[in-house]
């Protein structure tokens, strides 16, 4: 059971980010300025960023929807979600208005403070189903399974043996 | 005696067994974690490179429009007019429409009348809400009027343009059109049409728009009415309106 719940929490992190990576793919320039619009990060790092940002988010939730190095990649997804979360907080808390970037989506908000509320809120439940698979990392159709059939630091509590056949 | 010494190396070997097993265990696992983490470093790097490298943002415009006020701005008004009305729009934004149909006309008289000179910062941030990338078009073909007929030309290309703004995720307008829009505004078909066709000012497009950016622009329409900011159309809109009574 817990390594089905395990499947549930590596397929809603990786398609939000595969989702989020796709639709940020096609416009670098846009990243750019959305990272900008945050004005946390100094300048000289901002183009880096936004052009490192799709290109993380496709690596991270490809990895997880495989259940590739799942406890690595949960960690680096919460660290991401972490540091989403300091942002838009930091964002909200000075007045900023961004139209988020999210999924593409453009244009100021109609009502930044309910959006910042809502992507705040979504971050942390995501940041809970990586939180599930740090904890337990061991989870049905992985290919995690495949490479590391013995690895006693995967297994959780349930030491399943069908879990090796999949 | 000499069985309980075979029963002890007996247990070493197996031990000694299980060792080099778990032994070679680790180097296996290492070896699959290192290839594994070398392939995913590379597709990362491949996909970093096409962000990169796609990113035009900031290379030097060959062609920069004529007749601006500033780098990427153009004032329409008497310079004597007691109020600035500084805006931040794309073609593209519906948002902005709404904005020009409530006051633009009223804007343009008040411009008229010497009362406001207004401070366009034309950007274009939404190509990808078409599908044949109108907004970066459009301003493109607003650079042209402007180059080639002036401000006042620019001003009226700028209303057809948010008369007849398309649709959010429609193929936009072709280039013909905006060749005719420019006829319209008062441009010399002849002059424009390679300009619009050959997307000329593109680069310089691009430029305007990150300068948005750097000015801490977010979103449009941005409305400043002598210097005051309104991120909120409605409340700019409320603004702009009582400046231009």
């Amino acid at each position: 059971m817990r390594q089905w719940v395990g499947v549930l929490a590596r397929l809603v992190v990786g398609i939000v980010d595969v989702v989020a990576g796709l639709s940020k793919f096609p416009d670098p320039a846009g990243n750019v300025r959305q990272v900008r619009a945050f004005q946390i990060l100094p300048e000289a790092v901002v183009p880096t960023v936004g052009h490192a940002l799709p290109t993380v988010e496709l690596v991270i939730g490809g990895a997880l929807l495989l259940g590739l190095f799942t406890r690595a990649f949960a960690i680096l997804a919460a660290l991401f979600f972490i540091a989403f979360i300091i942002g838009i907080s930091a964002a909200w808390a000075r007045g900023l208005e961004i139209n988020c970037g999210c999924f593409g989506s453009h244009g100021v908000p109609a009502n930044p403070q309910r959006q910042y509320a809502v992507d705040i809120a979504r971050d942390i439940g995501l940041l809970i189903c990586c939180a599930w698979l740090i904890v337990w990392p061991r989870t049905r159709l992985a290919l995690d399974n495949l490479l590391f059939p013995n690895d006693e630091r995967l297994a959780d509590g349930e030491q399943d043996k069908s879990a090796v056949e999949v | 005696m000499a069985n309980k010494t075979s029963q002890q190396s007996k247990s070493e070997r197996a031990q000694a067994l299980m060792r080099e097993q778990q032994r070679r265990e680790r180097t296996r696992n290492l070896l699959v974690i290192g290839s594994i983490a070398v392939a995913i470093l590379i597709v990362a790097g491949v996909l970093f490179a096409v962000q990169s490298k796609s990113d035009k943002t900031g290379q030097t415009a060959k062609e920069v429009p004529t007749n601006l006020s500033g780098t990427y701005n153009v004032v329409i008004g008497k310079k004597s007019a007691p109020t600035t009305i500084k805006l931040y729009e794309d073609l593209q934004c519906p948002i902005c429409k709404d904005f020009e149909q409530v006051a633009g006309s009223q804007v343009q008289a008040a411009i008229a009348g010497g009362k406001v000179k207004v401070d366009y910062h034309m950007v274009a941030f939404l190509d990808r809400s078409s599908t044949t990338n109108y907004s970066s078009r459009a301003l493109n073909a607003a650079m042209a009027v402007l180059s080639t007929a002036g401000p006042e030309a620019f001003l009226k290309f700028h209303t057809i343009a948010y008369a007849n703004q398309p649709a959010e995720g429609s193929a936009g307008v072709p280039d013909s059109t905006l060749v005719d829009w420019a006829v319209q505004a008062g441009a010399s078909r002849t002059e424009v049409t390679p300009l619009i066709n050959g997307n000329v000012y593109h680069q310089w497009v691009l430029n305007a728009t990150d300068q948005m950016s750097r000015d801490h622009i977010s979103g449009t329409p941005t409305i400043f009415v002598n210097g005051k900011e309104y991120t909120s159309p409605q409340q700019g809109a409320a603004a702009v309106l009582a400046a231009t009574k």
